[in-house]
C-alpha cells in the first residue's frame, strides 16, 4: 500500500515537473530571442508564455521583458505600459522597485521628465530604497530636461566627486545666458550675437541697424516723412527686431550645441548606467 | 493585457539623447544647371546678409525666398515672379483667413508651390495640424 | 528528478522481493510515457506550437487587435488543418491592418464549398472597395462569378457609394437612391446633389474680375482680406508712381510703376489660382463628409458577429 502511494506521488511529481519545464523552456526561448535582438518575435513568444502560464509564475518577468523589448524598439509608450503591468504583478518589493525604475528610465528617454520626478519622489519614501539610485536617476532626469545645474546637485548628493557631477557643472558653466544676450542686444544691436560667439552675423546686424538708422534720420531731416516712415517701419524696425530675435536664437543654439556635445558623450562613451 | 499598435514588424532602434535644434536655412548649391547655380549663390547671399539677420518674419512654410526658388525650379523665372508677387501680397495681409491654411509643425501656415502652378491635380490641401 | 527516483527505487528494492522488483522496474520505466497519456486525459497539451494551441493563441491575439501576430499563428495552423472560420479570420486580420490585396486574395479562397461563402464574398468586396481604386472595384462588381445572393443588395449599395468617392459619372438619381434605406435617404440625396452640382468657382471669371479691379477675383473666391490687400497694394504703388512722376522723380516713378505692374499681374495670376484652390477645397470637404458619414455607418454593411468569439 505504501509502495503504491509513493509510486503515485512520484508519478504526479513527474507530470508537474514536465509541465513546469515546458513553460520555462518557452520563457527561455523568448529570452534568447530578446538576447539576439529579435525584439518583435521575442514579444510574441513572451505573450505566448503569458497565455499558457496558467499558474501566473511568469506574470512579472514576461511583462517586464516585453517592456524591455519595446524600449529597445524605441516604442516607449508601449514599454511603459508593460513595465506598469509588471509592477502590478510584482511579487516582492525588489521586483516592484525594479519595474518602477524602468518606468522612470523610460520616462527620461521619452523626455516626460516631470513624470520621472514624480515617481522618483514616490519611491524615495520607501525605506528599503537605495537613495543613491534615486539621486542618480534624478540627475539623469534633470540632464534630459536640460537642467544641468540641478543635475550636478543631484549627483553631488551621491559623491561630491562624481563623474557626472563634474560633467554637469562644466556644461552649466560653458552655457551662455539667453536673457543677457537679448538685453545687450536691446542696447547695442548685434552685441548679443557676438556674445554668443557669432561674430560676423553680429557685425552684419549692427551694420544694417546703423545704415537703416542713418537713412531714416536723413529722410526725416529732409522732411521726406513718407520715405522716413517706410524706412523706419519696413527696414530699421525689421532689422532691430530681428537682431533681438537672433540674439536669443543664437544663444539658444550655442547652448544646444554645448548640451548636445555632453549628451553625445553620455550616449556613446559614458560607461556607467544609462537610461 | 492591452491591445498593441505594432501592425508592421519593427527592428531595434536607438533613441538619440541629443536636443533637436530648429533647422536653419539650407545653403546647398544646386548644381543641376548654370542658372540654378547662380540662383543658389544669390539665395545664399540673401540668407546670410539679410534673411538670417532680420529675424523670422515669414508666417508661411516654405518661406517666401524658398517659395521663389522652388517656383523657378518647377516652372520659369517669369511665372515664378508672378507666384512670388502673389505670395508676397498674401504675406502682407494682416488678417489672414486661418481656415485657408493648415499649420505646419513650426506653427507656420502651409502654403506649397503646388497650389499655384495652375494644375488642379497637383493641389495639396491638408486638414488639421501637419505633423512633419 | 532521476536521482530522486533512484533513491526511492534503491530503498524499496532492499525491502521487496524479486517479483515485486520486476514490476516496480517496469512501472518506473513506463512513468515518462504515462505522463503523455495522463496529460492527454487531463487535456494539458504541453506543445505550445501544436495547431490547437496556435489557434487558441491566435484567437487571443485577434481579440487583442494584435493582428500581425495573429496572422502568423493562423498561417501556421492552416498549414496543418483547413478550417473556414480560421481562414476567414486570417483574411480579416489582413483587412484590419490595411493589407487589402492580401485580404481579398484570402477571402477568395473561401468562395466555394464553404458555409461562409457569402460572408467571404461580402468581405472580399469590402477589401476591394478600400484597396484604393474605385474603378477596379466597380469592374470587380460586374464580374458574375463573385456575386453573393445573400448580400447582393449590400454589395450593390457599396457599388453605388463608390461613385460618390471619385470622379466617375453618377448613375441616375432614382436608381441611386432606391438602393438606400429610408433612414439614410435624405442625407444620401443631399450628398448625391452636392456631387452632381458642386458649388464651384470659375477660375477664368476670377481672373477677369481681377483684371478689371485688382483683388476682385479673390473676393469672388471668398478670400476677402487677400483681395482687399491686393487692391490696396496695387493702388498705393500706382499712386506712388503717379505722384513721383508728377514731382519729376523719374527713377522712383518707374520703380513704383514697375512694382505696381508686378502687383497687378501677380494679383491676376493669384486670383486664377485662388479659384482652383477653392474648388479643390470644395472637393476635399465633400470627400471628407462622405467618408465620415459612411464610416460611422460601416458603409451600411452588416456586421459579421462570429469574429468576436473565440471560435
Amino acid at each position: 500500500m505504501i509502495k503504491k502511494i509513493v509510486l503515485f506521488t512520484l508519478f504526479l511529481f513527474n507530470v508537474q515537473v514536465n509541465a513546469q519545464n515546458q513553460i520555462s523552456i518557452q520563457y527561455e526561448y523568448a529570452h534568447n530571442l530578446m538576447k539576439t535582438r529579435q525584439y518583435f518575435d521575442a514579444i510574441t513568444e513572451f505573450k505566448r508564455t503569458l497565455f499558457f502560464d496558467i499558474d501566473k509564475q511568469y506574470s512579472y518577468s514576461a511583462n517586464y521583458s516585453i517592456g524591455e523589448c519595446y524600449k529597445a524598439g524605441a516604442m516607449l509608450d508601449n514599454a511603459i505600459q508593460y513595465f506598469s503591468i509588471a509592477q502590478y504583478n510584482a511579487r516582492t518589493d525588489d521586483e516592484k522597485i525594479s519595474a518602477q525604475l524602468e518606468i522612470i528610465k523610460t520616462n527620461i528617454l521619452r523626455r516626460t521628465t516631470e513624470r520621472a520626478h514624480q515617481i522618483l519622489n514616490e519611491i524615495e519614501k520607501i525605506s528599503s530604497i537605495n537613495k543613491d539610485s534615486v539621486n542618480y536617476w534624478r540627475g539623469w532626469a534633470f540632464i534630459f530636461n536640460d537642467e544641468w545645474k540641478e543635475a550636478a546637485n543631484s549627483f553631488a548628493k551621491i559623491n561630491p566627486n562624481h563623474e557626472l557631477k563634474k560633467l554637469a557643472e562644466q556644461v552649466d558653466m560653458d552655457k551662455v545666458s539667453v536673457t543677457f544676450a537679448k538685453v545687450i542686444s536691446y542696447i547695442l544691436p548685434g552685441s548679443g550675437q557676438i556674445y554668443s560667439g557669432s561674430i560676423l552675423p553680429g557685425l552684419i546686424s549692427l551694420g544694417w541697424n546703423l545704415l537703416s538708422g542713418y537713412w531714416t534720420v536723413s529722410a526725416f531731416n529732409e522732411s521726406r516723412v513718407f520715405d522716413g516712415s517706410v524706412l523706419l517701419g519696413l527696414i530699421w524696425l525689421r532689422f532691430y527686431r530681428g537682431n533681438i530675435q537672433n540674439a536669443g536664437d543664437f544663444a539658444v543654439q550655442k547652448n544646444n550645441e554645448i548640451s548636445n556635445k555632453a549628451l553625445r558623450y553620455l550616449q556613446h562613451e559614458y560607461k556607467g548606467n544609462r537610461p | 493585457m492591452t491591445a498593441q499598435s505594432d501592425w508592421v514588424k519593427w527592428d531595434a532602434k536607438e533613441i538619440s539623447y541629443e536636443i533637436h535644434s530648429p533647422t536653419h536655412h539650407d545653403y546647398t548649391i544646386d548644381k543641376s544647371s548654370f542658372g540654378l547655380r547662380i540662383l543658389s549663390y544669390a539665395r545664399n547671399a540673401y540668407y546670410y546678409f539679410i534673411s538670417d539677420v532680420d529675424g523670422d518674419n515669414c508666417p508661411f512654410f516654405p518661406s517666401c525666398s524658398a517659395f521663389f526658388i522652388q517656383s523657378v525650379k518647377e516652372s520659369n523665372i517669369f511665372r515664378a515672379s508672378l507666384m512670388f508677387t502673389d505670395r508676397f501680397i498674401r504675406d502682407m495681409n494682416l488678417f489672414k483667413n486661418n481656415n485657408r491654411y493648415s499649420l505646419h509643425a513650426t506653427k507656420k501656415y502651409i502654403d506649397p508651390i503646388n497650389n499655384y502652378l495652375l494644375e488642379e491635380k497637383r493641389i495639396i490641401l491638408t486638414t488639421g495640424e501637419f505633423i512633419e | 528528478m532521476s536521482l530522486l527516483n533512484n533513491y526511492f527505487s534503491n530503498h524499496f528494492l532492499n525491502s521487496i522481493n524479486f517479483y515485486q522488483t520486476k514490476v516496480l522496474a517496469i512501472i518506473l520505466f513506463l512513468l515518462p510515457f504515462s505522463t503523455i497519456l495522463f496529460s492527454q486525459t487531463m487535456n494539458i497539451d504541453e506543445n505550445y506550437f501544436s495547431p490547437k494551441n496556435r489557434l487558441a493563441f491566435g484567437n487571443f491575439l485577434f481579440i487583442q487587435e494584435d493582428y500581425l501576430r495573429a496572422i502568423e499563428e493562423y498561417k501556421n495552423y492552416l498549414m496543418y488543418i483547413d478550417n473556414d472560420t480560421v481562414r476567414f479570420k486570417y483574411a480579416e486580420s489582413f483587412y484590419r491592418i490595411g493589407k487589402y490585396n492580401e485580404a481579398a486574395d484570402n477571402f477568395k479562397s473561401i468562395f466555394y464549398g464553404s458555409l461562409l461563402s457569402d460572408e467571404a464574398k461580402l468581405a472580399f468586396y469590402k477589401a476591394s472597395f478600400f484597396n484604393g481604386s474605385y474603378n477596379s472595384f466597380r469592374d470587380i462588381c460586374k464580374m458574375e462569378g463573385y456575386q453573393s445572393e445573400k448580400y447582393a443588395k449590400d454589395i450593390n449599395r457599396l457599388f453605388l457609394i463608390s461613385h460618390l468617392m471619385d470622379e466617375s459619372i453618377l448613375p441616375d438619381t432614382n436608381h441611386f437612391l432606391k438602393a438606400f434605406p429610408d433612414s439614410t435617404k435624405n442625407k444620401v440625396r443631399e450628398l448625391y446633389m452636392m456631387k452632381k452640382f458642386p458649388s464651384k468657382k470659375n477660375p477664368t471669371t476670377a481672373m477677369l474680375l481681377s483684371m478689371f479691379i485688382p483683388g476682385a477675383g479673390k473676393i469672388y473666391t471668398g478670400e476677402i482680406s487677400d483681395g482687399i490687400t491686393a487692391l490696396l497694394t496695387t493702388g498705393v504703388l500706382a499712386y506712388l508712381a503717379a505722384n513721383n512722376f508728377k514731382h519729376e522723380h523719374n527713377f522712383r516713378g518707374w520703380l513704383f510703376a514697375g512694382l505696381a505692374v508686378f502687383s497687378y499681374a501677380g494679383t491676376v495670376y493669384g486670383s486664377y489660382a485662388s479659384a482652383q484652390i477653392y474648388n479643390a477645397g470644395v472637393r476635399l470637404n465633400f470627400d471628407n463628409e462622405v467618408k465620415l458619414y459612411f464610416e460611422k455607418r460601416n458603409y451600411l454593411l452588416p456586421k459579421i458577429n462570429f469574429l468576436k468569439t473565440n471560435d
